[in-house]
């Protein structure tokens, strides 16, 4: 029955459902986890990276985690080549603002702008929805840190601490759980590796398998956001009993076309 | 109102087409005694022509680039007179010289100021000098400021339409006219009066002097609301700068009050005063 | 002004953008009223859309586009503005110099056309960074009385408006008197 209204997104049907955008939600939710966690001094993202290949390249291919704009960075769980265009659209969008307006877009502003255009390919064309969900991390003046997540249907919410990707349900009520609104960007960033290391499959956590970054201020203000480098990562693990230990390996278990 | 400038800054004359003939006829019977029979170019109508080569705002490529453009104030107070003036000259956008004395010491009772051509307003202002001496030793008394601008404003007249340039104050105290004014321009205008501002800074000039001129200030408050009122025109005004000449005019005769560099006095009133907030003092 | 006749001696020439940012206008006869209205829209649909208003700063800088905009455009705009506003954020007044030709400069005062060569100076002189409202009204009369009495043309009075942090308004100004250089 439902092969009538699934090969087309712009038909709702009969149960009135878009079933490609169903199945965009599918593609991402087994891709690699993604979550952002609030805290009161900034935002820190981290992902879990399914692209782990000795032979890989690590320093020049971040593959989940971008930056947008001065003051915002996302990550991004589903098909990296869809998030390309939507990313590329984005920072388009950030680059035009800030041409206009001399001033960063607000945050909510550069989110909507991009959901609208999600919002577009679940309505008109007759082409495939973006099979992308985002988590945004970004600060502006008007409502200091925030974190958004937005999915291929163009929705998108604000969130205190959120996830997507594989296991995004249990690594959601562990965050449910374990998440204090008074918490640091310290402690953020510790919540971050324990629900990682508990969602992903691998036991042991290693600069190779996860991405980290995080959005703060500096002393005098200014905002800035870092995209960890491994060292900084391994660090983090070690402080916290994550690490792996030497001897194992790298398992190889991406296979192309597969969401990461 | 740029129609209404036009007009006004328009020579009146201009649709007059004075012949040679004509203007030598003229010259000859209201020109001085003494021989100022120039020699003309062989021109039909040296008004034009002049105008043709010299007129930088419909030609900017005309041959001629006449010194123009000046700061030039005179006003009186119960104590006399101030005079200033700015020291730049130009030619075009070129900056000819900083150093320029556009406070011309006729006497040692009578100053005369000069904008407009330096040259017209340098030799005239000499053969001013010279009349007045001359009024002097035929009358065995100081010649008036009225007299003295009289005989400048038709001088001028006796030219009109010929291409002078001048835009000047004459200023003395005398016994009889205390302390005078009077304006006299290239278009035979000679006016009396308490304050004046010429030049292509004189309403920025105007502006500061307005607000605050009381004909019973005291000598101190009138010597510097007149050098910064020429600074107030340096600062704003491309064809005013250089230094700030300044005098005051009294009954024994006219007292120098200095040649001053404009760049450590805005420096100076800027921060110490607070003035011209709106030039940064720290790059940013 | 149309020809040589005045049609109107009190229009106000100035538009609210939104609470606290004001953009007066002078220049071509049309232009003006069709530029200012347009801004005036597109300020107010930003403020609809995004239930926040643009900071005077921002403003500014999207007014500079539109006129760079409408500047290589077949038939340009050819208006000079001045916008004042209030930053609530910072809690600072903003004034900026704006000419058609998409200049753009924050400044502590300003002025557009002949005005200019009349005023700069005693705003030079009298204006200082921290001066009170009742201080620049001081300041106002000195630079319209100078207007008066050395404008070539007649001088028909102002519009004066304030803008703070508790919004716009406009402010009674006696301006009949006639004033006569000394």
């Amino acid at each position: 029955m439902s092969r009538r209204y699934d090969s087309r997104t712009t038909i709702f049907s009969p149960e009135g459902r878009l079933y490609q955008v169903e199945y965009a939600l599918e593609a991402i939710s087994h891709a690699g986890t993604a979550l952002g966690i609030l805290a009161t001094d900034g935002i820190v993202l981290a992902a879990e990276r399914k692209v782990t290949s000795k032979l890989l390249e690590q320093d020049t291919s971040a593959e989940k985690l971008y930056i947008l704009n001065d003051n915002m960075i996302c990550a991004v769980a589903g098909m990296t080549a869809d998030a390309n265009i939507l990313i590329n659209y984005a920072r388009t969008q950030a680059q035009r603002y800030l041409l206009t307006y001399n001033n960063d877009i607000p945050c909510e502003q550069l989110v909507r702008r991009l959901c609208d255009l999600k919002q577009g390919y679940t309505q008109h064309g007759g082409l495939r929805p973006f099979g992308v969900s985002f988590i945004y991390a970004g600060f502006d003046n008007q409502r200091q840190f925030q974190l958004y997540q937005s999915n291929p249907s163009g929705n998108y919410g604000g969130w205190k601490a959120t996830s997507v990707g594989a296991n995004n349900a249990s690594a959601q009520s562990l965050l449910k759980q374990d998440y204090n609104e008074e918490c640091s960007l310290k402690e953020a960033c510790e919540l971050a590796v324990k629900v990682l290391s508990k969602t992903m499959d691998s036991t042991k956590l290693s600069s190779e398998k996860i991405e980290f970054a995080t959005v703060g201020r500096t002393k005098s203000g200014t905002v800035y956001h870092h995209l960890w480098a491994a060292e900084e990562i391994d660090a983090l693990l070690k402080e916290h009993g994550l690490a792996k230990k030497d001897s194992e390996g790298v398992e190889e278990s991406w296979k192309p076309g597969e969401s990461v | 109102m740029d129609a209404l400038v036009a007009q006004y800054s328009q020579p009146s004359h201009s649709a007059q087409d004075t012949t040679l003939d004509d203007s030598l006829a003229l010259s000859s019977k209201i020109a001085p005694p003494l021989s100022l029979n120039f020699e003309l170019p062989p021109i039909d109508s040296h008004s034009a022509w002049l105008r043709a080569m010299t007129d930088d705002h419909s030609n900017p490529q005309c041959p001629i680039k006449i010194a123009h453009g000046t700061t030039t104030l005179a006003f009186r107070f119960k104590g006399g007179i101030i005079v200033a003036t700015d020291s730049r000259a130009t030619a075009g956008n070129w900056i000819a010289s900083q150093t320029v004395k556009k406070v011309i010491e006729i006497n040692s009772c009578l100053l005369g100021t000069m904008a407009g051509g330096a040259a017209d307003c340098q030799y005239w202002l000499a053969y001013l000098g010279m009349m007045c001496r001359l009024h002097e030793l035929r009358h065995k008394r100081r010649i008036s400021v009225a007299a003295a601008s009289k005989i400048l404003a038709n001088l001028v007249y006796s030219y009109k339409g010929m291409g002078l340039s001048m835009g000047t104050m004459c200023a003395g105290v005398t016994p009889t006219e205390g302390p005078a004014l009077y304006y006299v321009d290239n278009d035979g205008t000679r006016l009396a009066g308490n304050m004046f501002c010429v030049g292509s800074g004189q309403t920025f000039a105007y502006g500061v002097l307005d607000a605050e001129y009381k004909y019973e200030m005291e000598e101190d408050e009138a010597l510097e609301l007149g050098k910064r009122s020429i600074l107030a025109a340096t600062h704003r005004d491309a064809f005013s700068g250089g230094f700030i000449n300044l005098y005051h005019v009294k009954e024994e005769g006219w007292v120098k009050h200095g040649f001053m560099d404009t760049n450590p006095i805005f420096w100076k009133t800027k921060l110490e005063k607070g003035e011209f907030s709106n030039v940064t003092s720290k790059l940013e | 002004m149309r020809g040589a006749t005045i049609l109107k001696a009190n229009e106000d020439k100035t538009r609210q953008l939104n609470k606290h940012t004001l953009m007066a206008y002078v220049g071509e006869a049309g232009d003006t009223i069709q530029f200012a209205e347009y801004i005036q829209a597109n300020i107010q649909l930003y403020s609809m859309r995004n239930s926040t208003d643009l900071t005077p700063s921002e403003t500014s800088s999207f007014v500079r586009t539109e006129l760079a905009r409408s500047l290589r455009s077949r038939s340009p705009y050819t208006v000079n503005l001045l916008l004042g506003g209030f930053d609530p954020r910072t809690s600072k007044p903003e004034l900026y110099w704006i000419d058609y030709l998409a200049s753009c400069a924050p400044v502590p005062y300003a002025a557009h056309g002949y005005a200019q060569y009349y005023c700069l100076s005693i705003l030079d002189k009298h204006h200082h960074p921290d001066i009170s409202l009742e201080q620049g009204m001081k300041i106002l009369r000195m630079c319209t009385d100078e207007l008066k009495r050395r404008l070539p043309i007649d001088f028909k009075g102002v519009v004066v408006k304030v803008v703070d942090g508790e919004g716009i308004r406009e402010v009674e100004y006696e301006d009949g008197g006639q004033v006569l250089a000394p």
